[in-house]
């Protein structure tokens, strides 16, 4: 008895007291909910069934039912096409950000950490912002558009199908690009400066040490960053739910809005299951590429 | 071109940039101002022509902000604490030691941390019914929010227990201290700063959580201001500049503590999400 005290408060037992509780508490309520939630995708769940953990099994059913539905193929469509755009929005637009604020002017770095006001924002917030900016008589988006005389008449963001994904693409780029750029930011202040004045004294001029030195030296930064960007924008969901709520028709749906709808709108939970599987799955990809790109800064 | 010129020109642009990359936010407090007619003008006032200040106490009022806003600090602050007090240690011991099973727990961390709230919240909604609870809404949702933020929290943490030179505990622990005495009084005030912004920034982020609590929160007096902010969005609605006012009040004080601490929690962020 003793020996086991001592060991809790002088020895080994004391790691692992302290890292047994959080782990089993991750466990329960992450770890177990994803066991869950494939067991359910295999079963029939209905809102009498909810209550019961004894539910039928029907094999694949709910996935042949689900890609059997016309809109699944245009709602995975559209999810490829918001985080392709997301991301190149936001890491374009970062990327030239923290190039610009690497310059190192006086007062550099404040107005750099000014941007990421937009980070800390609650998610519903900034939907509510843009939802209004994107109003298609009033929104000042459309005004400043046609004063400049880019479009000719007024463009209902939110309710044409044609444009409601790109409304929710233009919000999540405005999310996003200051993560971006500050993450960008740490990778380019981590090249060494000499590297450069050797390429200038060579006759390199700027875009070719752009070309041959920053790029090559951020590799595993834009790796990092493009698998975390994947990540985020795949758990995008409070603008889809405050600018368009995934109408009109699905145009604007992605897979995590979806599989949200289907459990708590159309209470068909094993669908909403399905589809988690299938996007976790995806996302857990995402992040094995993450965790290799960053693993050895990991080891420190 | 001398340096001066050249140093005044950079901040002129970066000032121009920030104005433009802030234009939303500058949107959202002169909308909440304008009167029903003006924000509904064309072409668009940039500036309040009569600003109605009485917007802010009308919507406080007729939406019950109060009420609200009290349930997101009963949120952010249980999941904040939960949250503290299982990654603290954890991160210490991560942080601690190199072999392989640690290297197993930070993949597993850091697995936990990439699923999306949207997706995970059908096996959390059915899953917690069957444990009955849901009879208490909001510590269901502090628990999922846990689950969800720890891992981010732990990563953060890491870093900074990983900058505390392993010699001072070594120290302690050879004038007599017991890896408990160690832990609290040498280790644990040395990572106080880096502790306290990581909290800040999960606080701010459970303070705006959405998709748990509009899931697992039926009751409307339960209900915190992010799902008072969904509600009051109805898909006709005109009542912009009330909208406005009602997000004015909930970021202004998120966006006051990030104003105040933001050197520090820049600098955190960038040291723990990428390293």
């Amino acid at each position: 008895m003793k020996r086991i005290t001592s060991s809790l408060t002088d020895g080994k037992g004391f790691d692992i007291v302290l890292i047994a509780f959080p782990l089993g508490f991750l466990f329960l309520l992450a770890g177990l909910p994803l066991i869950y939630n494939v067991v359910m995708s295999f079963q029939e769940v209905d809102m009498f069934s909810l209550g019961s953990f004894a539910r039928p099994f029907v094999g694949f059913k709910n996935y042949i039912d689900l890609f059997a539905q016309p809109e699944t193929w245009p709602i995975l469509k559209n999810t490829a096409l918001f985080v392709v755009a997301s991301i190149a929005g936001q890491f374009c637009i970062g990327f030239g950000l923290a190039l610009f604020f690497w310059t190192n002017f006086p007062g550099a770095s404040w107005l750099r950490g000014l941007f990421l006001v937009s980070w800390v924002m609650p998610g519903l917030v900034v939907g509510a912002i843009w939802n209004w900016i994107l109003s298609g008589d009033f929104g000042v988006l459309n005004f400043l558009l046609k004063e400049s005389g880019i479009v000719d008449g007024n463009i209902f963001w939110r309710s044409d199908p044609t444009f409601s994904l790109w409304a929710v693409v233009l919000a999540n780029v405005w999310l996003g690009t200051s993560f971006n750029m500050i993450l960008l930011s740490v990778g380019l202040s981590g090249i060494p400066k000499d590297l450069f004045e050797a390429a200038e004294l060579d006759g390199a001029n700027a875009f070719q040490r752009f070309w041959t030195i920053t790029l090559p030296m951020m590799r595993s930064s834009i790796g990092a960053i493009i698998a975390l960007g994947l990540i985020f924008t795949l758990q995008q969901f409070d603008l889809f739910a405050a600018i368009t709520s995934g109408g009109p028709n699905n145009s604007s749906n992605v897979a995590q809005y979806w599989a949200w709808d289907l459990s708590f709108r159309q209470y068909d939970f094993a669908k909403g299951a399905a589809i988690s599987v299938i996007m976790i799955i995806f996302v857990m990809f995402a992040s094995v590429v993450y965790v290799r790109s960053t693993r050895h800064e990991v080891r420190g | 071109m001398t340096e001066s010129f050249h140093n005044r020109l950079m901040f002129v642009i970066a000032i121009l940039l920030a104005i433009v990359y802030l234009f939303p936010l500058y949107w959202m407090y002169i909308t909440a101002l304008k009167s029903g007619s003006e924000m509904f003008a064309t072409p668009p006032s940039f500036w309040p022509s009569v600003p109605e200040w009485g917007v802010y106490a009308e919507v406080w009022q007729s939406r019950n902000m109060g009420r609200y806003l009290w349930n997101s600090m009963v949120i952010a602050t249980g999941a904040v604490v939960l949250i503290s007090v299982l990654g603290t240690g954890c991160a210490y011991v991560l942080a601690r030691y190199r072999n392989v099973w640690v290297d197993i727990g930070l993949f597993l961390v850091l697995m936990l941390q990439v699923l999306p709230a949207s997706l995970m919240i059908t096996p959390i909604f059915v899953g917690f019914s069957q444990f009955g609870l849901l009879e208490t809404p909001r510590l269901a949702v502090i628990l999922a929010i846990a689950a969800k933020s720890m891992p981010f929290f732990i990563v953060l943490v890491r870093a900074t227990f990983m900058s505390v030179p392993m010699e001072l505990e070594e120290a302690a622990l050879v004038d007599g201290n017991s890896r408990v005495g160690a832990f609290f009084h040498i280790v644990l005030p040395l990572a106080r700063n880096g502790i306290l912004v990581s909290a800040i920034l999960i606080f701010m982020q459970a303070f705006g959580e959405f998709v748990y609590s509009k899931s697992l929160i039926q009751a409307i007096e339960l209900q915190p201001a992010s799902v008072g902010l969904n509600s009051f969005m109805g898909p006709n609605t005109n009542e912009w500049n009330k909208i406005m006012a009602y997000a004015t009040i909930y970021v202004t004080p998120i966006l006051a503590i990030f104003v105040l601490l933001q050197r520090r929690i820049v600098s955190g962020l960038t040291s723990g999400a990428l390293k």
